[in-house]
């Protein structure tokens, strides 16, 4: 790497390179990480404490969500919601990155893929604050809701998972549908035609050609969205209620409010550990590689 | 139900292109019918509007009798093979084939007898469970013909889809196409922009140009009797001579090739070239043959200007001594043994044809084909 580096830009360039990359992964990820690991694996004791007897590793800190009984059902629950969230999103971005890849005319394809990152320039928070507005009991939603006779009184968007789902949905979008689309994108047509040719209807047609086709997109996409939803802080603590927890919101609440560092690296390892998981099986059911992820 | 394909008064416009200029045109049942043509003609448009894929902007098709308007690509009687064969890779080759019928809803055991017997006919017994990537150019070729075979379309429309294949494959294709036709007695409509294909394989051949027929007929008819211009020009080589029609006797006329001096052709029965119309002479190169001066009927002398071997035959280019016209001469083995010491650059030549072999057509707005690119050129519409 070194030599072909060099041949490019000249030793000492490639040099600074090479050193940047290193401090970077060393330094700003493994060391920290590492670091985390070593906290997780401590008893939080006073400073003065710290190298005393009672210093060492343990697992208690591992153990304590298992024995929290409110901790693992939020824990288990932001599994499953995440695992929502990403069907959801997929449910969502399929028709979508179809409609882009394949039926709209390049101008069509090009003015809703602006439409679609315009919000994106304003910040997460915002816009999740916006949601909080929209989805408020007295918000422009139930407002419209009720005018059109839908419903009789306003609905408590913010008080269960529902909140939390459609701003999760809306904040993660993008991450599903690119994928999604590109993968869609290099299906040849004729694939398509020759599949309603031989009698194929729609759903079957994607069900066999375009589905699998686009697994490894598929694959992305959730595997981002579900990352993404796992590790999500601001839209749980804006759009969510005290039933709706996240486990990212008990991690800050170990950190900041606890100041019980090793607890809380401890739960963070377990959710990376869960987001690992979840990812590697993801994998595995699409049958697809790293390889085809990194496309 | 039968395959007979019927189009009536059909037009496709896109915008304010007209791809297919009002048309109508009958295929029988059980005919291996070509469309031939340039790139841009309008076949594939034909193609796509009898499988399903456009709709007609005016106009109707028929298949079997029936009206196809309002019935989908997934529920015509049609079956397509695509230029680029379309099969889907990640299946095995059984799936390929069994897809239409998995889709019409036939038991997995009828399914895997119906693609043995497909894979049979098409000579690529034991290949079922392999995938698409591991076959050759001609198996996957093989593979597209049974999938389309498995769900027993009543009209087969290929759209070029041995233009892939080398040289050697394609020709034995053909040959097999054909015969799997024959075996199978469906209708097989053929796109190509080959014309050895579309003579070697066809009953009948539409020859297209600019979204319109220009002649529909048998492959001798077309290539020996050429309706108009373009279908000269396109079907076969010719040399083209600008004429006036001095006497029409029946199917036989006299012509003043101006400085050419007399010359001679047949027209069509139904011609309404009369005396003193301009006329177009076509005579092919291969109907041109060296001949000794004084010998009866027109003789066109010419100097050599470039010889080219060609393995079982050679060719001539002429310059034409009266005119300045390029001559296109092209000898068989037999006759250019003869000559082997005479065939150089420079040396001058008189060549004869028998009149019968060279057909007169109106010479108006005639197409030509361009010396350069080879490529016809048309002027206006014939």
């Amino acid at each position: 790497m070194f030599r072909q580096l060099a041949a490019r830009f000249g030793g000492p360039l490639a040099m600074a390179i090479l050193g940047l990359l290193g401090i970077w992964l060393i330094v700003m990820v493994t060391l920290p990480q590492l670091q985390m690991i070593d906290y997780s694996l401590r008893p939080n004791l006073l400073p003065a404490q710290r190298g005393g007897p009672q210093d060492g590793w343990t697992l208690t800190n591992y153990a304590t969500l298992f024995a929290n009984d409110i901790h693992r059902a939020i824990f288990f629950k932001t599994l499953w919601s995440s695992v929502l969230v990403t069907l959801l999103t997929l449910a969502v971005s399929y028709p979508l990155a179809w409609y882009l890849a394949k039926v709209a005319t390049p101008r069509q394809a090009a003015l809703c893929i602006l439409l679609l990152i315009i919000p994106f320039w304003i910040n997460e928070i915002l816009r999740t604050y916006s949601w909080f507005i929209i989805l408020a009991f007295r918000g422009p939603l139930n407002e419209v809701l009720m005018m059109l006779g839908l419903i009789d009184r306003p609905i408590r968007f913010l008080s269960g998972d529902a909140g939390v789902m459609v701003g999760m949905v809306y904040a993660y979008i993008l991450f599903m549908v690119f994928p999604v689309y590109n993968a869609i994108e290099s299906l040849d047509d004729n694939q398509v035609r020759a599949a309603r040719d031989l009698g194929a209807g729609t759903l079957r047609t994607h069900r066999r050609i375009v589905i699998p086709h686009a697994k490894p997109g598929i694959a992305t996409g959730c595997i981002m969205t579900f990352m993404l939803a796992a590790g999500s802080y601001a839209v749980p603590a804006l759009l969510g209620s005290p039933g709706s927890r996240w486990f990212t919101q008990i991690i800050y609440n170990w950190f900041f409010e606890g100041g019980n560092w090793n607890q809380g690296a401890a739960y963070a390892f377990l959710l990376l550990v869960l987001c690992i998981g979840f990812m590697s099986l993801v994998m595995k059911v699409f049958k697809v590689g790293l390889g085809d992820i990194a496309k | 139900m039968d395959g007979s394909v019927r189009l009536e008064e059909v037009v496709m416009r896109f915008g304010d292109f007209t791809a297919i200029d009002r048309t109508t045109l009958e295929i029988g049942s059980g005919e291996f019918f070509s469309f031939l043509g340039p790139s841009g003609c309008g076949k594939t448009t034909l193609l796509n509007m009898i499988s399903g894929f456009l709709t007609p902007s005016e106009g109707q098709v028929l298949i079997g009798g029936e009206p196809m308007a309002g019935v989908p690509v997934n529920r015509r009687p049609t079956a397509m093979i695509f230029q680029n064969l379309a099969l889907f890779p990640l299946m095995t080759v059984y799936e390929n084939i069994e897809f239409g019928l998995e889709v019409r809803g036939v038991d997995r055991k009828a399914r895997r007898e119906a693609s043995e017997r497909l894979l049979a006919l098409v000579a690529l017994e034991g290949s079922g469970p392999k995938r698409i990537g591991e076959l050759s150019g001609g198996q996957k070729q093989r593979v597209a013909i049974a999938r389309a075979l498995a769900v027993e379309p009543r009209v087969l429309l290929l759209d070029e889809p041995l233009s892939a294949l080398d040289l050697k494959l394609r020709q034995h294709m053909r040959a097999e196409l054909k015969a799997i036709q024959r075996k199978t007695g469906i209708t097989f409509i053929y796109i190509t922009h080959d014309q050895g294909e579309a003579l070697t394989m066809s009953d009948r051949v539409a020859v297209m140009s600019a979204g319109r027929i220009q002649q529909v007929a048998d492959p001798v008819t077309l290539y020996r009797s050429p309706a108009t211009g373009f279908v000269a020009a396109f079907v076969g080589e010719n040399n083209r001579l600008r004429t006036t029609l001095i006497e029409r006797q029946a199917e036989r006329v006299r012509l003043d090739g101006g400085a050419l001096g007399e010359l001679a052709g047949r027209v069509a029965a139904a011609s309404r070239l009369a005396r003193g119309d301009p006329a177009a002479l076509y005579i092919r190169p291969e109907h041109l043959r060296p001949v000794e001066e004084g010998s009866a009927g027109p003789i066109l002398a010419a100097t050599l200007e470039a010889v080219h071997f060609e393995g079982a035959w050679v060719v001539l280019e002429a310059r034409l001594d009266a005119s300045g016209e390029l001559l296109r001469v092209q000898l068989g083995h037999e006759v250019s043994r003869q000559y082997t010491d005479a065939l150089v650059a420079g040396r001058r030549m008189r060549f004869g044809y028998d009149p019968d072999d060279a057909v007169v057509l109106p010479a108006d707005g005639s197409p030509r084909v361009d010396e350069a690119t080879g490529e016809v050129v048309e002027a206006g519409h014939v």
